[in-house]
């Protein structure tokens, strides 16, 4: 008696509706991605990043537009534009399919990660912080990695794969720069041949 | 990836291990079992908390994903003990949802003209057993409506709330002497 009237108390609720439980299967789906890598911008490459972009007009992008999109020239040079900060996996792929093998992280503002995690091909990262501006530009431009990567507007680089030899993996790191005109900086690096790259570990960046 | 026909009919212990390394399959298991847990969700809480604690009992269910004993092929017992825990710490809407019966007779979700049960009756007999539910401990509920609502058996019960099935057993006997009682004094008033 107890457990029959029990059973058919509010029985006339139907079991839930997919349009009811849309809400609910989008949180999971958010909480189900996997956590973003997030990479340290040593701040040499920050800053000069961020001359770059502010050097350029800032593109227009209209809605729809889709997060990143990598064009390649018939000189090799690919161009690549990074429109959200998001799906850095999917992005990875589209370079390795234009033959660069890349590892890309985005990184929240005021977030950078503990170095190294990575052995780089040159002084650009990991090094000590230059001594001052005259150190810092000889770096950019003479260093390979320097070279490999170059920002052209503020939401465009370039890469240039006949500075990358065999084996070597670009690694790229954008910061959320928290500015809809300059979305982000970038850290470009090269990480030598054949030898790996650590998933970042987050702390507070100060730079 | 696509969800393919051969992950839909797998066993849910089956799918939970292949989400440790494909984790959108998972989301086969909220499609599979969403829609009873929303609805007991629904009867414990009401409608506005359901959403919340079907995602909260979810995502927690993934975050342990790996824990998960791949012995027992069906799911349920482990996410009714999970959305049994979620529940718990909104016991205030319980008690606001179940007040609100007794002083209404309906349940929030009950859609008037649609479903309802057949009038009256239905309503003189469930405020009392409302009230009734008000009145049980909180563990003892839990054991009684996860039988009654969400149909679990003992076994699966006690897999639930990780007690021994002679626990399921007296807590639930004692649940229905009380309701029992409490309705046998509210018809001799």
């Amino acid at each position: 008696m107890t457990m029959n009237s029990l059973e058919t108390m509010w029985a006339a609720i139907p079991p839930a509706s997919p349009e009811e439980l849309a809400g609910a299967r989008r949180r999971l789906l958010d909480g189900m991605r996997p956590r973003r890598r997030f990479v340290t911008v040593p701040r040499l490459l920050v800053a000069a990043g961020v001359a770059a972009a502010a050097a350029v007009t800032p593109l227009l992008i209209g809605n729809g537009a889709p997060a990143y999109a990598v064009a390649e020239s018939s000189n090799g040079t690919l161009t690549v534009t990074v429109n959200e900060m998001r799906d850095p996996d999917g992005l990875e792929a589209r370079l390795g399919a234009a033959g660069v093998k890349a590892d890309v992280t985005f990184l929240p503002a005021g977030k950078g990660c503990a170095v190294p995690r990575f052995a780089g091909v040159d002084a650009t990262y990991g090094g000590p912080p230059a001594a001052g501006a005259g150190e810092l530009r000889a770096l950019v431009n003479e260093a390979r990695s320097s070279k490999a990567t170059r920002v052209t507007s503020a939401r465009t680089f370039r890469i240039f794969p006949e500075h990358i030899r065999p084996g070597e993996t670009l690694v790229l790191e954008f910061r959320d720069n928290g500015n809809a005109q300059k979305p982000w900086r970038l850290g470009g690096w090269l990480a030598r041949a054949h030898t790996p790259v650590q998933p970042c570990t987050p702390v507070d960046d100060l730079g | 990836m696509t969800i393919t026909r051969e992950v839909i009919e797998t066993d849910d212990a089956t799918l939970i291990g292949r989400s440790l390394n494909e984790p959108e399959v998972f989301a086969v298991l909220f499609d599979r079992h969403a829609p009873l847990l929303h609805r007991y969700v629904t009867r414990r809480l009401g409608p506005s908390e359901a959403e919340d604690v079907v995602a909260d009992t979810f995502l927690a269910a993934f975050q342990h994903r790996s824990d998960y004993d791949r012995g027992r092929s069906d799911a349920r017992p482990w996410l009714y003990g999970i959305a049994s825990n979620v529940i718990g710490k909104r016991r205030r809407a319980e008690t606001n949802l179940y007040r609100a019966y007794i002083r209404s007779g309906v349940h929030p979700a009950e859609i008037p003209g649609l479903q309802v049960e057949d009038g009256v009756n239905t309503l003189a007999v469930n405020r009392p057993l409302a009230r009734a539910l008000l009145a049980l401990t909180p563990a003892d509920r839990d054991v009684l409506l996860l039988v009654a609502w969400a149909e679990l058996s003992y076994q699966e019960v006690a897999d639930a709330l990780s007690i021994p099935p002679g626990t399921v057993a007296s807590r639930l006997n004692r649940a229905r002497l009380q309701i029992r009682h409490a309705l046998n004094r509210e018809e001799q008033e």
